[in-house]
């Protein structure tokens, strides 16, 4: 079979390890080279200024750019192959946003220039607030936050706020699924507020009883992704807004799972008042490897005076900056990862209103197809109709063969394909997320599917141990407890003995 | 857009799940809800519309503008090598390191910046990113906090205002009261500050936002006797010319890294650099890479220190981040070694020769600078009128004079970018602007 997500032919399989830069490192060596001074030279003299030089390594360009060359061939990546994450959002990330990210005035503007000499920077923020606004059902927005768990610190600081403006102190607790990200209670947390886990029913959704029970006079709020970790759509979520109403709470969209509805439906008509957007998932800026992200907070115009400071506004044709009345303050030192803002109305501009308004539809059809398919080698978690992720379990195997989620994730790594998210949510065993996104073919998603028949078939007939998969690629399995007793976190050989998890 | 399906492929899928339209997937969801007409947004453009469509919105911006400013983000120049290395699809397409076995070169490159950050600030653990140098300066306040128990701030004043808004955001003031202390007339900390064992941490920047630099190891060392963890801001592209942090006896060191392989990006995105020393292991935000073996006893990088993280800890966690700046951190470490020892000390260097020919030629034509004596690259420019206006009146010019620090002051940065020419260029424009 064939299949444009494998990427099995890839010479990923390494023999030697990469040196470090350091060990490439030998004295006198060096790629930079600057004009020469042409301003006359004086003696500057300061306590704080010394003329010993820096420690860093010595290397020739060349040996500068085979090497992170190399080690760029030692990276899986969404332009090499198909991630199935769940909860990722791992689409194709279009090339034609970093052309865009890169024009000098946009890639080169100083974030305190004024804004009469930045009103198409102005206007990009603008633009997307429209974008934005108008797919989540809200009103305004702020760009600050620099990614998801910023963009629900955001929310929560607006909640507390608000409570406070209204003399409703007293509300100091955050309702959370207990299938939530971990970042829902670390943020609320780090918002002052108590975390009230309410718990998940059968069907794998919200469970309204318990929900009513931990409702009280002391609820702010409620922090809810819909459709929920497990993929699927919390069909009372009406009532469970309402819920939160009555009491006084206010409701938050965690974003994460925004690619299923885009086009669909909109947290603002479900009752929500607070929103956060991963752009970096939704709408298909690059992961980085773990960021730049950027997560902007879009509100109902009740908040619009508590958003992070300063947002753009527009008079006369003139883009502004404005300063919100009761402004939480600020998330970050300027505007947020302006450029990965830019990335995202790029995307949103080549697809337009067709593309928008069909993009959950098929984010769903993916991983609904995929599911079905899946469905017949792993057991799905829920019996529900999955949005765009779903969730299978290994438990049965785990009992009968001993295989568990962790094995299954690390064979399909040695075919070619990236692991599903695996353990998440927490309330499911075994738990093999899967999201296969709208941009994989077909074809990858039989590919994965058959894969998977031929690593359980495989797994299950084995004599050795699973310790052994990965098999083909540069390093095999890591034993990730070396690291955290003997830390080893720096070229300097210096290790933090005895620490014990 | 984006959607590969062909008429056969929806054919099969449908008969698959045994539906006939793509709505028929949205049997389950409650009616009121569903969007029956669409998003009202505008039709979609091919990429040759959407070329001229955003070189339109580039068109609004003034093109070319010299910059002057600084406050913690830098002209400095950003080499080719290292945006195209960093822009490899192998590094801006993946995802978080999880997956070790296949994610060595990103681990290994957040290793290697870990490494250079220890080495360049003389501290011991870094960690994998921050998301700029603000929120950098609030977590690492977070962490002081909890490693004392103690509930006061005590902050230089000498910060970007922008800084002290995130401190004052992020940490709760209610409970951890954030002090910040002026500068004395000379634009330095003032070395007969007494700290007391209440507090927690001392905040200070260096050089401070106003350009002025001190030796803060006298300082620092007060702050140890009572009991505070010290905490260094750093200006990364003047490591190469600036003690170590390390070596004035700093806990934490934090830095707006843009300056060290980002773009000025309008500010974002950038990268927050953490280092701290080895017993602050456990209240680290963030990542954390570590170097471990494989089942055949071979290097290999992984991911460590997780349980502090929140995907594990959830409500326990050192920090809510997930999501941090990776790819900007590959590209200081990719400029870093591109640099060397000779090429961070030359930008250093540069930079503050250019400035004290700045400084000299400003005052010979009769302006003011408020902090020339202890000031290095950055200072403040007093002008006869209104700051705000003469940065207009200069940005008609083709200059970005720098940013607006007091109605009358504006605080100018050099890197080692800018030429004689321009430097002269400059006074020239604003001896025409600024005049009574």
């Amino acid at each position: 079979m064939y299949s444009g997500g494998n990427a099995s032919s890839l010479p990923l399989v390494g023999g030697k390890a990469e040196p470090t830069i350091k060990q490439l490192s030998k004295p006198g060596r060096r790629a930079s080279r600057f004009p020469k001074l042409d301003v006359p030279e004086v003696e500057i003299s300061n306590s704080a200024l010394t003329s010993i030089k820096p420690t860093l390594p010595e290397v020739s360009e060349h040996d500068l750019v085979m090497h992170y060359s190399r080690l760029a061939h030692r990276n899986f990546a969404v332009d090499l192959g198909f991630y199935p994450l769940g909860s990722c959002t791992m689409k194709y990330n279009p090339r034609f946003a970093d052309f865009v990210a890169s024009l000098p005035t946009f890639a080169n503007s100083h974030p305190s220039t004024p804004s009469k000499f930045t009103q198409g920077n102005l206007s990009i923020l603008f633009e997307l607030e429209h974008y934005l606004t108008e797919i989540t059902g809200m009103d305004c927005a702020t760009f600050q936050p620099p990614a998801g768990a910023s963009g629900e610190l955001t929310g929560l600081l607006i909640i507390k706020k608000y409570l406070q403006e209204n003399n409703l102190q007293h509300k100091n607790q955050i309702i959370v699924p207990d299938s939530a990200h971990g970042t829902n209670p670390a943020s609320a947390k780090m918002a002052g507020f108590e975390v009230v886990e309410v718990s998940t029913d059968l069907r794998g959704m919200v469970n309204i009883e318990d929900l009513k029970d931990k409702v009280n006079e002391n609820t702010a709020g409620l922090m809810l992704t819909n459709p929920n970790t497990g993929g699927l759509f919390e069909e009372n979520i009406v009532q469970i807004s309402k819920v939160i109403h009555d009491e006084g709470g206010l409701v938050y969209y965690d974003g994460a799972n925004l690619n299923a509805i885009v086009g669909v439906c909109r947290p603002g008509d479900m009752g929500f008042d607070i929103v956060h957007s991963n752009l970096h998932k939704t709408f298909a800026t690059p992961h980085g490897g773990g960021g730049p992200g950027s997560g902007p907070v879009a509100v109902k115009n009740f908040l619009r005076e508590y958003l992070p400071g300063p947002i753009v506004i527009k008079k006369d044709d003139i883009y502004e900056w404005y300063e919100p009345a009761s402004s939480i303050g600020r998330m970050h030192g300027y505007h947020g990862n302006f450029l990965v803002a830019l990335r995202a109305l790029v995307y949103m501009k080549l697809l337009g209103k067709e593309g928008l308004d069909e993009l959950g539809s098929y984010a769903v059809l993916n991983a609904r197809y995929l599911s079905s398919i899946v469905s017949k080698v792993i057991p799905l978690a829920y019996d529900e109709p999955c949005m765009h992720e779903f969730v299978a379990s290994v438990k049965n195997l785990k009992k009968s063969h001993k295989i568990k989620a962790y094995d299954v994730g690390k064979a399909l790594l040695d075919r070619g394909f990236h692991s599903p998210t695996i353990y998440f949510p927490l309330i499911v065993e075994e738990a093999l997320m899967f999201e296969p996104t709208e941009t994989q073919t077909v074809d990858t998603l039989d590919d994965l599917a058959a894969t998977l028949e031929i690593i359980i078939q495989e797994l299950q007939e084995t004599e050795s141990s699973f310790e052994e998969y990965p098999k083909n690629l540069p390093v095999g399995r890591p034993n990730e407890l070396i690291p955290a007793k003997h830390l080893t976190v720096n070229w300097g050989d210096f290790e933090l003995l005895e620490i014990t998890e | 857009m984006f959607v590969p399906h062909s008429e056969i492929d929806l054919k099969k899928m449908f008969e698959e799940l045994s539906i006939e339209t793509l709505d028929d997937l949205f049997k389950h969801l409650p009616e009121s809800l569903k969007l029956n007409n669409g998003l009202d947004l505008e039709p979609s453009l091919s990429e040759l519309e959407a070329i001229s469509y955003f070189e339109s919105k580039e068109a609004l911006n003034t093109q070319n503008l010299i910059c002057f400013a600084g406050g913690g983000h830098y002209d400095v120049y950003l080499p080719h090598t290292v945006k195209t290395l960093t822009m490899r699809p192998e590094f801006m397409t993946s995802y978080t390191p999880y997956q070790a076995e296949i994610s060595q070169g990103i681990l290994q490159i957040l290793f290697e910046y870990q490494s250079l950050i220890c080495d360049l600030t003389d501290m011991q653990l870094a960690n994998a990113s921050l998301y700029d140098g603000a929120t950098a300066v609030a977590e690492a306040i977070s962490v002081a906090i909890n490693k004392t128990k103690r509930d006061e701030i005590i902050m230089s004043s000498g910060f970007n205002p922008n800084t002290k808004t995130v401190v004052n955001t992020l940490i709760d003031q209610q409970k951890f009261p954030v002090h910040y202390i002026s500068l004395d007339e000379n634009y330095l900390f003032p070395e007969n500050y007494e700290f007391t064992e209440k507090q927690a941490a001392f905040v200070i920047s260096l050089p401070h936002y106003e350009g002025t630099a001190q030796d803060l190891t006298n300082l620092v060392s007060k702050a140890k006797e009572k009991g505070l963890v010290s905490i260094c801001y750093i200006d990364p592209s003047m490591l190469g010319i600036l003690k170590t942090p390390g070596s004035m006896g700093f806990d934490i060191v934090v830095a707006e890294g843009q300056s060290m392989g980002s773009s000025l990006s309008f500010g974002g995105p950038t990268v927050g650099w953490f280092a701290t020393r080895k017993d602050f292991a456990r209240l680290v935000p963030g990542r954390i890479i570590g170097e471990s073996r494989d089942s055949k006893n071979n290097k290999t990088y992984v991911m460590t220190l997780r349980a502090r993280e929140q995907d594990i800890r959830r409500e326990k966690a050192s920090s809510n981040i997930c999501t941090n700046q990776t790819l900007n951190a590959v590209g200081s470490t990719i400029h870093l070694s591109w640099l060397g020892p000779q090429g961070l000390q030359e930008i250093g260097y540069q930079a503050i020769q250019k400035a004290a020919y700045m400084k000299s030629q400003l005052i010979e034509h009769g302006f003011t600078i408020s902090n020339n004596t202890n000031s290095l690259r950055e200072f403040l420019i007093q002008t006869k009128n209104d700051s705000s206006q003469i940065i207009e009146k200069m940005g008609a010019r083709g200059f970005l004079a720098g940013i607006k620090y007091s109605e009358k002051e504006i605080l100018t940065a050099v890197t080692e970018k800018r030429t004689k020419i321009e430097i002269d260029s400059f006074i020239q424009n604003l001896l025409e602007v600024d005049n009574v």
